[in-house]
């Protein structure tokens, strides 16, 4: 597992609108995002970025607060810079969050390829 | 009795012993025992959120340019597992569309597939696997070959196959695969008379998600999820019983996410144990 300095989201919402400055979730302990651009209104995107330098066993977006409505995202696009190597991207798609649910958002560096 | 032994051995120091407490009368409530510290609270993210939750994953989308598609030039695509234990070749076109084949042996693609046969004469290939548009080689068993000689080797052995325009599996092996309920029947009967049984244990669950053609996806739960030994149960353990039971069984996939679920990894900290 490589050491990760930090991650960025772009998370699109969909219908039903997010928490206005959501958190996330590092190796089970809640961490505010560094920087927040955006919104989570419908059809907005929000660009968030967490600072971790650690190994992330567990990253998640935190869903909405108990008792709040779902989230509807649309897709995220988050982009992982670890330590001594390249940043990489990866796209999810639609998901919805609700007051019980965290979104798993540590996706590990795809395995390199090469053309034969 | 001396008095140097009574000093000792009646816990006091050789004084009078204090007065017994007086005896509690009948008619008094007795007294409340001491509350007892609150355990500290782990994850309280101080605005009334649950402190566990479920961990859900949302699809991950490739994008369009990675996708393969169709040229007049063969394109193949080697990617090393992250063990080093095989190489999976991604074609831009079907090697053996919607099915799967799976030989362990050199023995096993006799009348099957020739392309197959030829990839065993690879140094250092131990397993072959065909699926749709792509092909697994292992590992042999002690073989250090460097994975991209190798890959070159047999990228000239696939390229060779599909400028041929036969087919990669002879019609003989593909008729005989069962029907997809066949096998979703008996590899249900595996999980529920073998596999399942002996893993409850470690509280864990083979599930049977689905069954494509002939390659059967699954999901691992409850202590297998997240499990780091769960690949070699899956290799060691789970292969083998289905394909002794469904021998024509091509792929068999791992569809678990083990990020995801209630608690992965991560267990709640015990009382007291900060953050």
């Amino acid at each position: 597992m490589p050491k990760l300095d930090s991650f960025t989201l772009e998370i699109k919402t969909g219908a039903r609108p997010g928490p206005e400055k959501p958190i996330f979730n590092i190796n089970g302990f809640p961490l505010e995002f560094e920087a927040l651009e955006g919104a989570t209104a419908p059809g907005e995107t929000l660009k968030a970025v967490g600072n971790v330098f650690s190994f992330p066993h567990a990253l998640a977006l935190i869903g909405p607060a108990e008792g709040s409505a779902p989230w509807d995202i649309e897709s995220v696009r988050a982009t992982y810079q670890c330590a001594n190597s390249e940043p990489y991207t990866v796209m999810m798609g639609a998901v919805t969050l609700d007051d019980e649910s965290n979104l798993n958002v540590w996706h590990e560096p795809p395995p390199p390829t090469f053309d034969v | 009795m001396p008095s140097w032994f009574k000093k000792v051995f009646s816990g006091g120091d050789g004084r009078a012993p204090e007065p017994a407490p007086a005896p509690i009368p009948a008619s008094r409530p007795a007294p409340a025992p001491a509350p007892r510290p609150a355990a500290p609270k782990a994850f309280d993210f101080g605005d009334g959120r649950p402190k566990i939750r479920k961990v859900i994953s949302a699809p991950i989308i490739v994008p369009e340019e990675e996708r393969s598609s169709y040229s007049a030039e063969i394109r193949i695509k080697a990617q090393v597992d992250k063990d080093g234990r095989s190489c999976r070749f991604m074609l831009d076109r079907p090697i053996f569309e919607g099915l799967s084949a799976w030989f362990p042996e050199k023995r096993w693609t006799k009348d099957a597939s020739l392309l197959a046969e030829k990839l065993f004469g690879v140094a250092g290939v131990g397993t072959v696997l065909l699926h749709d548009t792509t092909i697994t080689i292992a590992r042999a068993e002690g073989n250090n070959r460097g994975w991209k000689d190798i890959a070159t080797e047999a990228g000239v052995l696939i390229r060779e196959d599909l400028k041929s325009g036969a087919p990669a599996v002879s019609d003989a092996f593909r008729t005989g695969i069962p029907p997809e309920a066949e096998i979703r029947r008996r590899i249900q009967t595996v999980l529920d008379l073998e596999i399942n049984p002996g893993i409850a244990s470690h509280s864990g669950v083979v599930t049977l998600e689905r069954v494509e053609g002939n390659s059967v996806y699954l999901t691992m739960g409850g202590g297998c999820q997240g499990c780091a030994a769960s690949s070699i149960t899956l290799r060691q353990g789970i292969h083998t019983a289905f394909r002794r039971a469904v021998p024509e069984v091509g792929a068999i996939y791992d569809e678990t996410d083990h990020k995801s679920g209630s608690n992965p990894y991560f267990k709640e900290l015990p009382a007291g144990m900060m953050a």
